[in-house]
């Protein structure tokens, strides 16, 4: 499984970008996003926030659950308060119709289940977390990108504990 | 930048590189063409472009406007206002709609089958191919009202109704393609497969690959040739941003061959015939038993359909009355003994029999066919393109000639089809689908459901029909024409023939089951199919709820069962198709399953590379076709539209064909300013530069000079071409974009955020620090 991460500002602006794999079962950690197709991830995030603008308005939570597909792609959407959308894009390493996996609780194979839904909410919670103590940072004003190797390790770190 | 003109005096450099480049691009086009189309290419033929004409007309067509004038070589033969011209335009007006596309695809077949002696004077008047090549193009408008009763009794009238003239014997699958179920007809009469001519046999349709390859041929006549230049492009264009709606010319084409030609298979009788026309003509010496024989071969004999096609269609006598050799007082008198010996369903048909030039008073030329089939017209196109002559060599035939053959065709589908058919479907309605309706028929299902699992494997084994519960031949895999399941898909058909869609849907509803039980999976899919079909033509409203579980179902259904049990690709892409395009026309969420519908299409992989691109567009369209509401637009979907428009883009462009794909282009600069923040996508580093990237490569491949101008480091872009070109070269269809032209151009775009690139830098950028 293979996540990218962005978050998006107001005015459809990305704020943060970062790609990461899963550390689960065995995983190194490292994205394996087809290197022709990178431009693809930005297009499916860009284009999903057409669904965001929809569904947002649908319920209280912040947490959107998964929101969008294309292909083998899903995309799992947190809204904060001030507008601003996390997206994470998430790639199966296989395709998930083989029965064995669909039986297995493993994030990674299946992006859709309720453990994945379970885990993705975590880790957007802890991205949160960090994301309110990094803006609240005197100089950042709204929609400005954030660069913070502080914050960029913290989100791997939560992506490790929790994809 | 867009316009040539800017490079009107370029000094030295430039125009070498101008040169260098710009026969590098056309060294390109060449061979793309070249290798996307194997049949050899000559396009300055004016009938053969007067072929193309009709595709590559826009569909809101500007048949009268002054400016196409302006265009020197094919001005002639596209505009020039032939007789049949103006009909065919008024035509292409209309598909467009695919409520219009499917009534006139599903139409009643007409078999004809006629004596060699009108054969022949069909031949005198110049058209080789027979009565049925005659008839064929009246067939597809019927003149006047045409008024059908459903099965409640309620008529209704229709303007443009239409039947389809088939020789008797057309539309069986090709004899190269074995298939199982069509063996038991070849063992009945194999010698009538020997002697199929190949032309008959590339009037069957249903060959996804040869529609690719006629498409293309359009495509790349329409690439040769834009008939957009100048101010004529930019109104063209303007008039796409206000009608997103517009079909594109291609897609419409590619829809119609594939409803064209329906291949005759037992799984459905749309291509089954309703009626078969024998004629003779006065030339006959003997001309009731010639009848008789010509009933004979139709019923038992060489011409006799398979086993599984129900021989109880009507047969039609036609008596050709040759004006000129022959005596009228003679041949009425024969056709007052035709009737006595054959009932009503007779005809007198007076035709000229001397071959009509178009310089004659009264002629005209003979409407050219909108439903053949891709192979028929690409074999068209391949002879007009080695004729040596330029002028068009359309048949003509004389008004009166023409009046005669409107009145036959019309008297004998108001008098004698459409009541014919109307009289099966009540017949079969009361006899056969009622009593299965009923309580009885539940209970005669659910016995049979029962039987079945007590004798155990009915169908699975396949030991012939070993269930006698069943009347489905699982070995042979076809009903017999006479079991009631057979009977009620017949029912179905030709309800669906009439329109009257609710009686043919609730009919396929109670065929999806039983084709379920007896696991004939190929009845299956096409019942699942034809009721998606007709539910989706009925017009009353549908829940988002509902639709997901019958509409969804049955198109997950048909599509599973057509390319998993049967691999037949060609019944999943038909019944995808359709099923988007109607999904489509209910606004709304229907949309976006519309669009879902069609990325599932390319997940199957049942189209190739034209289709593909042709459903990438479509798919824009259907997601464009969403409209948000208030000042956000909020519930749209411009960015989805969007990115699907990009992705047809650069499959146009990896297709060679840079039209299309600037169309393409344009449509998604207007789609992102659309947007509420506009330059959104600019600050996605790797999306914008592959964006850049990709209209960087449609202007060099339109016009070389401009792209040259517009940049400003020159060295930096011929080396982008050569890199290019070599890419081409080695890989002509499957050239990675990204891989080629990404390096030169990353440092082009002015990105705010560096992302992932560019971590390192952090310390030196003015940025967040944490805490």
């Amino acid at each position: 499984m293979s996540y990218y991460l962005a978050i998006i500002g107001t005015q459809d602006n990305p704020l943060f970008e970062c790609e990461f794999g899963t550390a689960k079962q065995g995983g190194d950690g490292v994205a394996r996003f087809p290197e022709q197709a990178r431009h693809m991830n930005q297009f499916i995030v860009h284009s999903s926030l057409d669904i965001v603008e929809e569904v947002q308005w649908g319920g209280g939570q912040m947490y959107l659950k998964c929101i969008d597909s294309y292909y083998n792609n899903y995309v799992s959407c947190f809204m904060t308060g001030g507008n601003i959308k996390f997206l994470l894009l998430h790639v199966p390493s296989q395709p998930s119709s083989s029965t064995a996996t669909r039986a297995s609780t493993s994030i990674a194979a299946n992006p859709t289940s309720p453990q994945t839904e379970e885990a993705i909410k975590q880790f957007f919670t802890e991205v949160y977390e960090n994301w309110v103590k990094t803006i609240m940072n005197p100089f950042y004003s709204v929609n400005m990108e954030v660069k913070s190797p502080v914050f960029r390790a913290r989100v791997m770190g939560a992506g490790k504990k929790y994809l | 930048m867009n316009s040539p003109d800017n490079v009107s005096s370029p000094d030295p450099v430039a125009s070498s590189a101008l040169r260098m480049s710009k026969s590098r691009a056309s060294a390109d086009t060449q061979s793309m063409i070249s290798s996307t189309s194997s049949l050899p290419y000559r396009a300055s033929n004016a009938s053969v472009s007067s072929l193309f004409a009709s595709t590559t007309t826009p569909t809101g067509s500007r048949s009268g406007s002054p400016s196409g004038l302006g265009r020197s070589r094919m001005s002639g033969s596209v505009f020039g206002g032939t007789p049949g011209e103006r009909q065919q335009l008024a035509r292409a007006e209309q598909p467009g709609d695919p409520r219009n596309l499917i009534l006139q695809a599903f139409v009643p077949h007409i078999a004809v089958h006629t004596s060699a002696d009108t054969h022949e004077l069909v031949k005198d008047k110049g058209i080789g191919g027979g009565l049925w090549e005659l008839l064929r193009p009246f067939g597809e408008r019927i003149h006047g009202k045409v008024t059908v009763r459903d099965s409640i009794g309620a008529g209704k009238t229709w303007e443009d109704f239409s039947v389809r003239f088939v020789q008797l014997g057309d539309g069986l699958d090709p004899p190269d393609v074995p298939t199982r179920k069509s063996e038991e007809g070849r063992g009945l009469n194999g010698e009538k497969q020997e002697t199929k001519s190949a032309a008959q046999r590339s009037r069957t349709g249903g060959n996804v690959s040869q529609i690719e390859s006629l498409v293309d041929r359009h495509l790349s006549y329409a690439e040769d040739f834009p008939n957009m230049s100048g101010e004529d492009y930019l109104t063209y264009k303007d008039a796409r941003l206000r009608d997103i709606d517009t079909t594109s010319p291609f897609y419409t084409l590619y829809l119609r061959r594939l409803l064209s030609g329906i291949p005759l298979t037992p799984h459905e009788t749309f291509a089954h015939p309703v009626a078969c026309v024998i004629a003779i003509s006065s030339r006959n010496t003997t001309p009731i038993d010639a009848l008789r024989t010509l009933y004979q071969e139709s019923t038992v004999g060489t011409k006799r359909m398979p086993l599984w096609v129900n021989s109880e269609y009507l047969r039609y006598y036609v008596l050709v009355h040759d004006e000129e050799r022959d005596d009228i007082t003679k041949s009425m008198a024969l056709f007052d003994q035709m009737k006595k010996h054959f009932g009503l369903h007779c005809h007198l048909l007076r035709l000229r029999s001397s071959n009509c030039v178009s310089t004659d008073d009264d002629s005209f030329r003979l409407p050219r066919c909108e439903w053949v089939s891709a192979s028929e017209e690409l074999a068209d196109i391949q002879t007009r393109e080695v004729q040596e002559d330029f002028e068009d060599s359309y048949p003509c035939i004389y008004e009166t000639d023409m009046t005669a053959i409107r009145t036959f065709i019309r008297e004998m589908v108001t008098q004698s089809v459409i009541p014919s058919m109307e009289r099966c479907v009540s017949t079969w309605n009361d006899q056969v689908a009622s009593r299965r309706r009923g309580i009885g028929g539940r209970f005669i299902s659910l016995s049979k459901k029962w039987t079945g699992f007590g004798s155990g494997t009915r169908g699975s084994s396949g030991s012939g029909n070993s269930g006698s519960s069943s009347n489905y031949d699982s070995l042979q895999g076809f009903y017999r024409p006479d079991a009631p399941e057979a009977i009620m898909r017949k029912l179905a058909d030709y309800a669906f023939m009439l329109r009257d869609w609710k009686l043919a849907q609730s009919t396929y509803d109670l065929l999806r089951s039983d084709f379920n039980n007896d696991k004939a999976w190929r009845y299956h899919a096409a019942a699942n199919e034809m009721a998606v079909i007709s539910t989706l033509m009925l017009s009353q409203a549908i829940s988002s709820k509902v639709r997901s579980e019958t509409i969804d179902q049955m198109l997950e259904t048909a599509s599973y069962s057509y390319i998993t049990r049967c691999g037949a690709s060609y019944g999943a892409l038909r019944c995808l198709a359709l099923g988007m395009e109607l999904l489509r026309l209910r606004n709304g969420s229907a949309t976006e399953d519309a669009a879902r519908w069609g990325s599932r299409l390319l997940e199957y992989k049942v189209v190739g590379v034209i289709g593909d691109a042709l459903v990438k567009e479509r798919i824009a369209v259907c997601y464009a076709s969403k409209k948000g509401t208030g000042s956000g637009s909020w519930g749209g979907r411009t960015r989805k539209s969007a990115l699907w428009s990009i992705l047809a883009a650069d499959a146009w462009l990896m297709l060679g064909k840079p039209q299309q794909s600037k169309q393409r282009l344009d449509e998604v600069v207007s789609k992102y300013s659309s947007l509420p923040n506009k330059d959104s996508l600019s600050q996605f580093i790797m999306a914008n530069s592959f964006l850049q990237s990709l209209q960087k490569e449609v202007q060099l491949a339109l016009y070389p000079e401009s792209a040259i101008e517009a940049s400003g480091d020159m060295a930096d872009l011929i080396e982008t071409s050569i890199e290019e070109e070599t890419a081409f070269k080695s890989r002509p269809h499957r050239r990675s974009l990204m891989g080629a032209a990404t390096p030169a151009l990353a440092s082009l775009g002015s990105a705010p955020l560096n992302g992932t690139l560019e971590d390192e830098k952090d310390e030196a950028t003015p940025a967040v620090q944490f805490e």
